[in-house]
């Protein structure tokens, strides 16, 4: 399993061949086919604080493979969801001087010394999905993903929109500062109540339990905000087996969330388009070493959302979910 | 029956009393750490044929940190395992020492090493409680720290979403002590030419000082006593609940270490919901170094090993460009094969053990 | 058991005969040799000691006398009472009525330590060795001699293996690898180790329980001739055992209990080793038993 690197020898006998068959060895359409040929078969590392077997990370990841595929480079793709951990993750992908670094900014601080190590070894670092705020600080070239708050908070305005009164916000991993922003945005924009609810994400059995025994105490929740797809699964299937009123909306989205609003189960997803933010993260840094582009210029990010998937675009979105895109 | 034994004067040498003769090849495969130690010596060799980036001395660094976040805890938690207990508290109580030093470093605008005292106590106060409840309860350490495992599980989110408002403790990267703080946790040094972090020097010191105290001082003595049988060293004056709730406070210790680690590497901020599951890591590392679960037998130097092997696999696969997947299922036969071969040599080298 | 008898006459014949004392409830005190010892006060003594476990008598009303170079024999059943008699002699448990007297002064132990202060060792049935512990760690176990100061105390090593070597030869056990673990050592061994650290460590009275329970005859032999050793050596043996062939073998007194009394108190001119299986098999009782079988 050797990183798979341009041989010089073919290039040199590539070249060689060029200059026997006596055509012209400079300009001309010939070098414009030849730029991309030559064009560096990178390794990009992407580097996530993943926590195994979560559909949402399968849709980055195939978005930074397909990004890789289509630009001849290798992805290799590794995560941890301890902070410390990722940090030594990514030191693994300095020492193997890998071409680009992609990495998610959940815990800024604690991946801050093994960014910066990187900025010295000449690699360079681009984030996604988490760490909107601090990225550009932590010197990132460049950010691909969706400000969580902004995401809460277009959630609290849509549920004003549907009249809602009392929302439960679902925490399925207690002490991830993303969810708990968005459960922040949620509240502010919100004019009804929001109570939290921290089940553990990681047992399928107690988050169903836990919503279950929420909504059989109190009746006046209307709505279950969960803050990824699987959950909301979940949540359906609790919310139907208390005999509740309660409507179920979520953040993030996976294949059969997607099915489950076209089938009128699952109210609406708010998307961060996580397909985008592995390809973007990938092409971006691609494009960084290729061809010397920076995405947003290294001031701004490259939002991938909040955007909404409701019963008004779902057949659109399902099609492209049905081939593990969306 | 057989004639009569004779009754010689006491002291003179009998045929029967002689145990036989061990061969040396055989006292070598009965060392409780050699299974761990070929292991360790295989997956070097095959990470080194696989992948070429393992090759580099930067590499060899970065996995032998990796080694060194488990293989610090797993010090404590080999001498606690060696005397017949263990603590599946040690994850959380790693994150809880590292947000004690945060929290009150923060909140009381404390030098961040008054805050790293007060954190150290705590953490020593966790592990004699843990100890406390163990020896008078008589309850197995099993049952006893998976409580407060729960139990500090809970209190590191619910006391920092209290004393902070969020889930993580406030960055202190630029109070008083901080960079001292970070020189000793966690800074690199050169060693040979390579940035090495300081934590890999702090591991092979504490595993060198803990097999020192195993192996040459009365209280290592009384630890291989009290694990191997708690009655029998009870009944000689080993005083073994002083003994059982040091080896306690000594993980307690390592936890407080750690955890400072943790928060010096992180710049000052710890996320309360981490640690959850590093406790197995330990416990494995001092298993595949050849510790009994049941206790009285094994080394330290064997856990630093059992330790450096998950550093290198977790770190191998990825040098190697294997999918990160497996990552965890390569950890868990390795420890399957360490188990296996250990118990398959100790039984080879004829003790009881 | 006809090769056992055998060797007790032998030992019978090397041991100065038994001269019943005044005290009548005494394990003699030695005339043997002329050693001091004799007619010394006791170096331990129950006077009516008596246990009870909330409203369970274990113990009632026992009397016991441990001499210097003598070895007492304490008898009986299962259950009837034997453990609790060591737990008392050991320190481990305080009579609830009686007096336990050392060197003639009433005493209430606290703890194993302080009886073993006194010079009193005990050496259970399971040992009170770590099988998984080398020979020489055992044997120091709990007195390690140590060298240096605080907090660099280490244990004298070389000194430890050494002593531990040599005491154990001393004894007649010549082990290959002082290293090797306990467990690889056979039974006799074991045993033989036990005492052998109890000794080391100044013990004057060795309560042995049941040392030889566990083991084969051959196995048995080697510990019998060890406790012959101590009393040889001067130290008072109180030697627990339910098998009335090994205690006659190397007993001078013998105490049988039953249902936490004394059934039986004699010395051993006063008992052949008949009388000694009669009683241990159960006495009047069984006579009765056969005599209801009819056979």
């Amino acid at each position: 399993m050797l990183r798979r690197r341009p041989a010089p020898a073919l290039a040199v006998l590539a070249a060689a061949l060029v200059a026997a068959a006596g055509c012209s060895s400079q300009g001309g359409r010939q070098a414009e086919e030849e730029r991309a040929a030559d064009a560096p078969a990178l390794t990009i590392a992407m580097i996530t604080h993943q926590a195994p077997g979560d559909t949402f990370w399968d849709l980055v990841r195939s978005g930074a493979e397909d990004a890789a595929a289509k630009n001849g480079a290798t992805l290799e793709y590794s995560s941890d969801p301890e902070a410390a951990k990722q940090a030594t993750l990514i030191r693994t992908a300095i020492d193997k001087d890998v071409d680009g670094i992609a990495v998610t900014f959940a815990k800024p601080d604690a991946l801050q010394g093994a960014v910066d190590e990187a900025a010295e070894a000449g690699i360079p670092v681009v984030g996604l999905n988490s760490g909107i705020e601090y990225w550009q600080e932590a010197g990132l070239i460049e950010f691909f993903g969706m400000e969580e708050r902004l995401a809460g908070e277009a959630f609290g305005d849509r549920l004003d929109e549907e009249g809602a009164e009392k929302a439960l916000c679902v925490i399925h991993e207690q002490g991830n500062v993303g969810l708990e922003e968005r459960c922040e945005g949620l509240e502010e924009a919100f004019g009804g109540d929001v109570d939290r609810l921290n089940v553990d994400g990681a047992s399928m059995p107690d988050v169903s339990s836990s919503i279950t025994s929420r909504l059989q105490e109190d009746d006046e929740v209307d709505y279950v905000a969960t803050l990824g797809a699987p959950f909301a699964m979940t949540a359906i299937d609790a919310v139907a087996a208390t005999g509740s009123e309660a409507a179920v909306a979520t953040f993030d989205t996976n294949e059969e969330a997607i099915r489950a609003i076209a089938d009128g189960d699952l109210e609406w997803a708010v998307d961060q388009q996580p397909y985008l933010q592995g390809y973007m993260a990938v092409e971006g840094l691609w494009l960084h070493v290729a061809n010397g582009n920076t995405l947003g210029g290294g001031t701004r990010p490259v939002l991938t959302g909040p955007s909404f998937i409701d019963a008004g675009n779902v057949d659109e979105v399902a099609e492209h979910a049905a081939g593990g895109t969306r | 029956m057989g004639p009569a034994p004779a009754l010689p004067a006491p002291g003179a040498s009998e045929k029967e009393l002689r145990a036989g003769r061990v061969p040396p090849l055989r006292r070598l495969a009965a060392r409780p750490e050699l299974g761990s130690l070929l292991g360790a010596v295989v997956l070097f060799a095959v990470f080194f044929a696989a992948a070429e980036p393992f090759r580099q001395a930067g590499s060899l660094a970065t996995v032998l940190y990796a080694a060194s976040t488990i293989g610090i805890m797993a010090v404590g938690v080999a001498l606690l395992m060696i005397g017949g207990e263990f603590d599946l508290s040690a994850g959380v109580a790693v994150v809880t020492a590292s947000l004690a030093t945060g929290m009150t470093a923060y909140q009381f605008n404390l030098n961040v090493w008054a805050a790293a005292g007060i954190s150290l106590a705590l953490a020593l106060l966790i592990g004699f409680l843990n100890g406390l409840i163990l020896v008078r309860t008589g309850l197995p350490s099993f049952l006893v720290t998976l409580s407060v495992f729960l139990m500090l599980q809970g209190l590191n989110i619910a006391v920092t979403k209290l004393v902070t408002g969020s889930v993580s403790s406030r960055s202190i990267a630029d109070m008083d002590g901080f960079d001292s703080v970070r020189a000793v946790f966690a800074s690199s040094v050169p060693v040979l030419g390579t940035e090495v972090r300081i934590t890999v020097l702090w591991w092979l010191l504490f595993t060198a000082l803990a097999t020192w105290v195993l192996l040459r001082t009365r209280a290592g003595n009384w630890i291989y006593a009290v694990g191997g049988s708690a009655d029998g060293a009870r009944a000689v004056g080993v005083p073994v609940a002083k003994v059982k709730i040091g080896l306690f406070m000594t993980v307690g210790f390592f936890a407080w270490f750690s955890g400072m680690h943790l928060i010096a590497a992180s710049g000052g901020v710890q996320q309360s919901g981490e640690g959850v599951g590093n406790e197995l890591l330990y416990i494995m590392a001092a298993v595949v170094g050849g510790c009994l679960l049941t206790g009285g037998y094994g080394t330290v130097v064997g856990a630093a090993i059992g330790a450096f092997i998950y550093g290198m696999t977790k770190q191998g696969i990825v040098y190697a460009g294997w999918d990160n997947n497996w990552v965890m299922f390569f950890v868990g036969a390795m420890l399957l094969l360490a188990v296996v071969v250990n118990s398959w040599f100790r039984s080879r080298a004829g003790g009881r053990r | 058991m006809t090769g056992n008898d055998r060797g007790a006459d032998r030992a019978d014949g090397a041991a100065a005969p038994d001269t019943a004392q005044p005290g009548g409830a005494a394990l003699d005190g030695a005339e043997q040799g002329g050693t001091e010892q004799g007619g010394a006060a006791p170096l331990l003594r129950l006077i009516g000691a008596g246990k009870d476990f909330g409203n369970i008598r274990a113990l009632s009303g026992v009397d016991l006398e441990v001499h210097a170079g003598r070895v007492g024999c304490v008898l009986g059943d299962n259950g009837a009472g034997k453990s609790t008699l060591i737990k008392i002699l050991a320190g481990l448990h305080r009579p609830t009525s009686g007096t336990y007297l050392v060197d003639g002064e009433p005493v209430e132990f606290s703890s194993p330590r302080e009886a073993l202060d006194r010079g009193i060792a005990t050496v259970y049935q399971d040992l009170a060795l770590v099988p998984l512990m080398p020979v020489w760690r055992n044997f120091f176990l709990g007195s390690e001699p140590r060298a240096g100061f605080w907090p660099l105390t280490r244990l004298r090593v070389a000194e430890m293996r050494a002593t531990a070597d040599a005491e154990l030869k001393k004894m007649g056990i010549d082990l290959p690898d002082i290293d090797a673990p306990v467990a690889d050592l056979s039974g006799g061994q074991k045993q033989v180790v036990a005492i052998a650290r109890a000794v080391y460590f100044g013990a004057r009275v060795l309560i042995l329980d049941e040392p030889t329970a566990a083991l084969g005859v051959k196995q048995s032999g080697v510990v019998l001739r060890y406790v012959r050793a101590a009393r040889d050596a001067g130290l008072a043996v109180v030697f627990i055992t339910h098998n009335p062939h090994h205690a006659h073998m190397v007993g001078d007194h013998f105490t049988v209990l039953r249902l936490g009394e004394v059934e039986l108190d004699a010395p051993r001119s006063e008992l052949a080793l008949d009388d000694l299986v009669h009683h241990m098999a159960g006495g009047a009782e069984l006579d009765a038993l056969e005599h209801e079988l009819g056979r």
